[in-house]
């Protein structure tokens, strides 16, 4: 120890760091993952063991996206089926927090609000998008609204369950505490249950994503004239198979960011997450 | 320090008359007819420090919550200045043994909240924080997050959030009871300081015998099943040690340990020597 010492005076620190190392190991863990699937892809479907019909190779995957990016297809870039796509995603995870988080404070805060409303949820909760989406259309027609509303529809239990079991871990002498500083029912919804809610409702944020992005290709079956599902069975019809693995892995790629947006949030905003 | 805390915790409220903080012949039951408590009457003056001791189980914190309002009786009535309580109230501030702090706040919002509900303008409050937090012997740690105080720091910021509103009471559950013996003794004269500086009446539920016999004007004893009161002691060991007495001095005194004797006697049922 002493002799590597002298011969190198510029040391590194000794391994006080553990967690900065331990990421690089868990990314190339990853990296590995994704590697070897694009190795099997490209050899099943070089080496002919798959038609391309059935799996493309990377490449033409590859060069699908681009022709999506730069020319376009289904009748808009993929920018455009892009935009299409996170506008609804996003407005209906909007629309939900703005119904839900309120919903989950009744629930959790009023034994009227919990009667009414639980079971409401607990019914919505089980379905699949699928099953309501023609009641949907029967109601609110094929335009863009009924498309937010299925989305909104999937993320509506994943927010409230989230809000409501947050708030319920605030603790009691917390929630005394304010209390006994006069603080009015409001105030303490306010300044101590939903302040203690907001890690567990950022958890139902990320949970409601990944509802959103499952139920997005089942919104854009109908009468959608852009958006990445829609691309996706467009491209499905014809047999445009690149076309159909390229839109997954947008919605893929989003879905990854969105859920890395959400953690950064949670990492800078909410920096108590998991200190006691 | 005394001067910044007299600054700090002084008030209006003060020099205004004489608050009484009684509970009357106060039942409760937890389930069918199990009670916890029975016709229990206690009186806290302003100016006192009254600590309640007692085996697990005597009541001792079911005692807290129905001062603080947190508990509502199922007979007899909680009382400030003969009028009838049913709830919490600003006048009644609490210290909980699990500090029940915001960790969402920073430690001056902490201290500053019971002033915002009180809709005191930020910049007073902001002010009256730093002061407080001053008093507490923890100035210019205000910007400072909950977790990354010690156990002994964050209940002096609990102690402060108390103070920050000028109750007229100061209800303490166990605030010590999770704190090492040197943390605690350093809290003794804190709480002794502030106690004085605030005029409040102050409440103590505590495990410790000599804590609650150094620090209190009177000291109540809960017997359990249910709970009730068996014995009460008066003290004047906290008050000697604010006009400068030496504490190791003080706990060691005959009077001192005759009293603790008597205490553990009364705690344990025991018919004295």
């Amino acid at each position: 120890m002493s002799d590597s010492a002298i011969e190198s005076p510029v040391q590194m620190p000794p391994r006080a760091d553990k967690s900065p190392r331990r990421l690089p190991l868990g990314l190339a863990y990853a990296l590995g993952t994704v590697t070897l699937v694009l190795l099997v892809w490209g050899l099943a479907s070089g080496r002919g063991w798959v038609s391309p019909v059935f799996l493309p190779s990377p490449l033409r995957v590859g060069q699908a996206l681009l022709r999506a990016a730069t020319e376009g297809y289904a009748n808009a870039t993929l920018w455009q089926h892009m935009g299409a796509s996170l506008w609804r995603v996003f407005a209906a995870l909007i629309g939900t927090m703005a119904i839900g988080i309120p919903a989950g404070v009744l629930i959790a805060t009023s034994r009227a609000g919990r009667g009414i409303l639980d079971p409401l949820i607990e019914f919505i909760r089980p379905l699949p998008p699928l099953a309501y989406l023609p009641l949907i259309i029967i109601w609110c027609g094929i335009g863009e609204p009924s498309k937010i509303l299925v989305i909104g529809i999937a993320m509506l239990a994943p927010i409230v369950i989230s809000t409501v079991s947050g708030i319920r871990a605030a603790g009691e002498n917390q929630i005394r505490a304010a209390r006994a500083f006069g603080a009015s029912r409001w105030q303490v919804v306010a300044e101590v249950m939903l302040p203690a809610a907001l890690p567990s409702i950022l958890t139902g944020m990320r949970i409601a994503l990944g509802a959103g992005w499952t139920t997005l290709v089942a919104a854009e079956l109908v009468a959608a004239t852009r958006g990445l599902g829609y691309m996706i069975q467009f491209a499905a019809q014809f047999l445009v198979t690149d076309m159909v693995i390229a839109g997954i892995l947008v919605i893929a790629g989003l879905a990854t960011i969105s859920e890395l947006g959400l953690r950064l949030i949670e990492r800078r905003f909410l920096p108590w997450i998991g200190k006691s | 320090m005394t001067d910044l805390a007299s600054q700090a915790v002084t008030l209006d409220r003060a020099q205004s008359a004489r608050s009484v903080l009684s509970l009357r012949d106060v039942s409760l039951n937890y389930g069918a007819g199990i009670a916890v408590l029975q016709n229990l009457s206690l009186r806290i003056e302003r100016g006192e420090f009254v600590s309640v001791v007692g085996r697990s189980g005597s009541g001792k914190t079911t005692v807290l919550n129905l001062a603080a309002g947190f508990l509502t009786p199922d007979a007899g009535q909680v009382l400030i200045d003969g009028r009838r309580v049913t709830g919490p109230g600003p006048e009644r501030a609490v210290v909980f043994q699990d500090d029940a702090l915001y960790p969402w706040r920073s430690v001056a919002d902490n201290v500053a909240l019971p002033l915002k509900l009180a809709g005191v303008p930020a910049s007073e409050r902001h002010a009256r924080a730093a002061r407080l937090l001053e008093a507490v012997g923890l100035a210019g740690e205000g910007a400072k997050r909950i977790w990354q105080l010690s156990g002994g720091q964050r209940q002096r910021v609990g102690i402060a959030r108390a103070l920050a509103a000028q109750p007229e009471f100061l209800l303490m559950d166990e605030p010590l009871g999770a704190l090492d013996a040197m943390t605690r003794e350093l809290m003794h004269g804190l709480i002794l300081r502030l106690w004085q500086d605030s005029h409040a009446g102050a409440m103590l539920i505590t495990h410790s015998i000599e804590e609650a016999l150094f620090l209190s004007t009177r000291i109540v004893v809960l017997a359990p099943g249910p709970g009730r009161i068996v014995h009460e002691e008066s003290a004047d060991w906290g008050r000697r040690f604010l006009s400068g007495n030496d504490p190791r001095a003080l706990k060691s005194e005959p009077g001192f340990i005759a009293a603790r004797e008597r205490l553990v006697d009364a705690i344990y049922e025991r018919e004295a020597a």
